[in-house]
């Protein structure tokens, strides 16, 4: 194979060399050293109001969530005219919408829902996918330093991903909750809808209500798991080898790899959550 | 270092291993059925190879989800609290 790169794309791929370079030079002038401690901790920021459940912010997650939102409003917005010959970026494009599109119709048997959910799940995916592939480039995080504040580390450690925090995939996966019912009250009626949490006999109806709860409590935590359990493991193996060269591959195989897994997986049991309540 | 600070730690590492270690048997005999099924259906079915792939991989990653509670569990167990 051969590959062929333009003026363009030689200078963006020397200049990330270079950083990578300068980077490895700073972290072994300076005698960087870092601790277990506090792996797992976020930067978290106390509003000035009360100590309630709503009174702290992660800022770095939501930093992330409006500059992946902001980037991927930019990607639509570039794009002019769909052209009838698909040129490489199209084709890519129309091929991963295609696939979700073949999954919604598969698995749903009512006609005039596969427009809507596949709204909803093409959303989904695209947005948890270009999360989970951010997070596994290297590139500028804040992390927490004893006693308030906190330290901004530049290519030693990958963006934040936004779906590493519990609270981002809870919301994600309480709006397939919402949207599930609300979908299965259009379709079966209200009557229907309450009478299907009595089957197959009335004194069912207290498993029925967890069943229904566990389904998006076990959605978010799948989710989470993978991507801030797949964060740890490369930072502790990447200790483990002093950032050297083995970094690069855990950065392929855990966000490439099982983000884009886990984001087609998310999307999957979204479609068939939805699917299983309509009909 | 006094002693319960010492029993602390002897119940944060017991934890955390036998979090990790017990939780992991159940996915992996999960996959294991996946993948030896799956095997199964592709000795049968050369042709089908693609398809069945993706399946599989698909398979795994719902089976490893309980595994991934546990890492996630002594990861805290060990780290955070």
């Amino acid at each position: 194979m051969k590959i062929n790169l333009t003026k363009s794309d030689k200078i963006f791929l020397g200049s990330i060399l270079g950083g990578y370079i300068a980077v490895l030079i700073y972290v072994l002038t300076t005698g960087y050293k870092f601790k277990l401690e506090g792996v797992g901790q976020r930067w978290i920021f106390q509003l000035p109001f009360g100590e309630g459940a709503l009174s702290r912010v992660n800022p770095m997650t939501i930093f992330m969530t409006w500059a992946i939102m902001a980037l991927i409003v930019y990607l639509v917005t570039r794009v002019k005219v769909f052209e009838v010959i698909p040129g490489k970026k199209q084709s890519l494009l129309e091929a991963i919408l295609e696939y979700v599109y073949d999954l919604v119709k598969d698995s749903v048997n009512r006609k005039e829902f596969v427009r809507p959910i596949f709204n909803i799940a093409a959303a989904l995916f695209i947005f948890i996918l270009a999360s989970n592939i951010i997070g596994s480039l290297p590139g500028v995080s804040a992390i927490p330093v004893e006693g308030g504040g906190f330290k901004i580390t530049v290519l030693s450690d990958t963006w934040y991903a936004p779906t590493s925090d519990l609270n981002m995939n809870l919301m994600l996966a309480g709006f397939v909750f919402v949207m599930s019912h609300a979908f299965a009250i259009k379709a079966k009626g209200f009557k229907r809808w309450i009478k299907s949490f009595f089957e197959p006999v009335w004194w069912m109806f207290p498993m029925n209500v967890i069943g229904e709860i566990a389904k998006p409590v076990s959605h978010a935590l799948r989710l989470f798991g993978n991507i801030m359990g797949g964060g740890i493991l490369m930072l502790i193996i990447g200790y483990l080898v002093k950032y050297f060269v083995a970094p690069v591959f855990l950065w392929g195989v855990f966000g490439l790899f099982f983000g884009a897994i886990q984001a087609l997986i998310f999307t999957i049991l979204a479609i068939a959550y939805i699917s299983s309540l309509i009909e | 270092m006094e002693i319960g600070e010492g029993l602390m730690m002897l119940g944060k590492y017991l934890g955390a291993g036998l979090a990790m270690g017990i939780g992991a048997i159940g996915p992996g005999l999960g996959e294991g059925r996946v993948g030896a099924s799956a095997m199964e259906a592709m000795a049968r079915q050369p042709e089908m190879i693609g398809t069945l792939t993706t399946r599989m991989i698909l398979a795994d990653a719902i089976a490893e989800t309980t595994g991934i509670y546990s890492l996630v569990i002594a990861f805290m167990i060990l780290l955070v609290v």
